[in-house]
C-alpha cells in the first residue's frame, strides 16, 4: 500500500497516527486526501512510504514493490507479538513489536522476509 | 482416530479430541455458558504455557526452545486478553467439568514429558504440541465459538484461531526435521 510522499522530519515528528491520517486519506474514494502529496518535490529527493499491516497471522500486503530508499512501516495490529526479519541472512530484524508497535524500514534492495517468531508468516519486498 | 494411535500417553489431547473431535461425542457434547467457555479457554491456554516451561527446562535444542518460547508468550497473551475481557464483561470464568477434566489429564501429559529426556523429550513434545493444537483448534471452531452468546468473546475466539493454526504450522515444521 503506498502512501504518499513525505519528508522525514515530517514522519520523525508526527509519528504513526500521521501515517494512519494519510492512509485513510489515499482511500479510494471521490473526494481529496486529508493529506495530499507534496507533488511539487524533487521525486528522487523525497522516499515513498508504505504501511505493511500485521494482523491476523499475516503481512498485509505480504508482497510490496517499491523503489530503492523507500520507506516501509510494519505495524504490528495482531494479538501476540511479532518481529520482521530478513529471511536469508537475518540481515536486518525489527526487534520484537508489541501489538500497536511499528517498525520502519529504509529498503536498500529486494528482500524475503519472515516472522522469526513465527516461522510461517512470510512477506516479501521487490526493489523495481 | 489417528491422535489416539500416534500419542496415547497425551492425555489432555486426549479428552479434548474425545469431547470435542469425535463425531459421536460432538453430538453429545457439553452444553457451556459464557463464564464456563471462558475457564476452558484460559485452562487450554496455561496447559499449553505449563507445557512450555516443562520444554524450557528440559531441551537443549534451539528450534525447540525458541517454539516453546513462542508459545509461552503466544497463549500468556491470549490468556491476559481473556482476562480482560472477562472483567469488561463482569464475568467471572466458571470451572466445570471439561476445564477440570483438562487439568486433571494434563498431568498425564506432564508426567509422560517429565520422564523423558534429550531428543526423545524434543520428539515427543513436539509431537504433543502438534496433536493438542489440532484439538484445540478443533474444539475452538466447533464448539467454543459457536455456543458463545457473547459478541466479543466470540469474536476473541475467532482471533485466536489464527494464531493456534500458526502455531501447528510452526509445531508441523519442526517435526518434519525430527528423526
Amino acid at each position: 500500500m503506498k502512501i504518499y510522499r513525505i519528508s522525514c522530519a515530517a514522519l520523525i515528528v508526527s509519528g504513526i497516527l500521521f501515517i494512519q491520517l494519510a492512509t485513510s486519506g489515499c482511500s479510494s474514494g471521490p473526494g481529496e486526501p486529508a493529506v495530499r502529496p507534496d507533488t511539487t518535490a524533487k521525486k528522487t529527493a523525497q522516499p515513498a512510504l508504505y504501511k505493511v499491516e500485521i494482523r491476523q497471522m499475516k503481512f498485509e500486503p505480504s508482497e510490496l514493490k517499491v523503489k530503492k530508499g523507500d520507506k516501509v512501516v510494519f505495524v504490528n495490529e495482531d494479538i501476540v507479538t511479532h518481529d520482521v526479519t530478513e529471511a536469508k541472512r537475518r540481515r536486518w530484524t525489527s526487534s520484537p513489536l508489541k501489538t500497536g508497535e511499528y517498525w520502519t524500514l529504509v529498503v536498500t534492495e529486494s528482500s524475503d522476509y519472515f516472522c522469526s517468531l513465527h516461522p510461517v508468516m512470510k512477506g516479501r519486498i521487490i526493489v523495481e | 482416530m489417528k491422535i489416539f494411535k500416534a500419542i496415547p500417553a497425551l492425555a489432555a489431547v486426549a479428552v479434548l479430541a474425545a469431547l470435542f473431535v469425535t463425531e459421536p461425542v460432538l453430538a453429545q457434547s457439553p452444553k457451556l455458558s459464557d463464564p464456563e467457555i471462558a475457564s476452558v479457554a484460559v485452562t487450554a491456554n496455561q496447559l499449553d504455557i505449563n507445557y512450555a516451561s516443562i520444554a524450557s527446562k528440559k531441551s537443549k535444542d534451539a528450534e525447540v526452545l525458541k517454539f516453546a518460547a513462542t508459545m509461552a508468550r503466544d497463549h500468556q497473551a491470549i490468556i491476559d486478553q481473556a482476562v480482560a475481557l472477562v472483567k469488561k464483561l463482569g464475568v467471572t470464568p466458571k470451572d466445570n467439568a471439561v476445564s477440570k477434566k483438562l487439568s486433571a489429564d494434563a498431568e498425564a501429559t506432564k508426567k509422560s514429558l517429565r520422564a523423558k529426556s534429550g531428543h526423545a523429550f524434543d520428539k515427543a513434545y513436539i509431537n504433543n504440541e502438534v496433536a493438542y493444537h489440532k484439538a484445540v483448534i478443533s474444539a475452538v471452531e466447533s464448539l467454543l465459538i459457536p455456543q458463545s452468546q457473547n459478541a466479543e468473546l466470540k469474536q476473541l475466539l475467532q482471533n485466536v484461531v489464527p494464531a493456534l493454526k500458526a502455531h501447528l504450522e510452526h509445531a508441523e515444521m519442526i517435526q518434519k526435521t525430527m528423526k
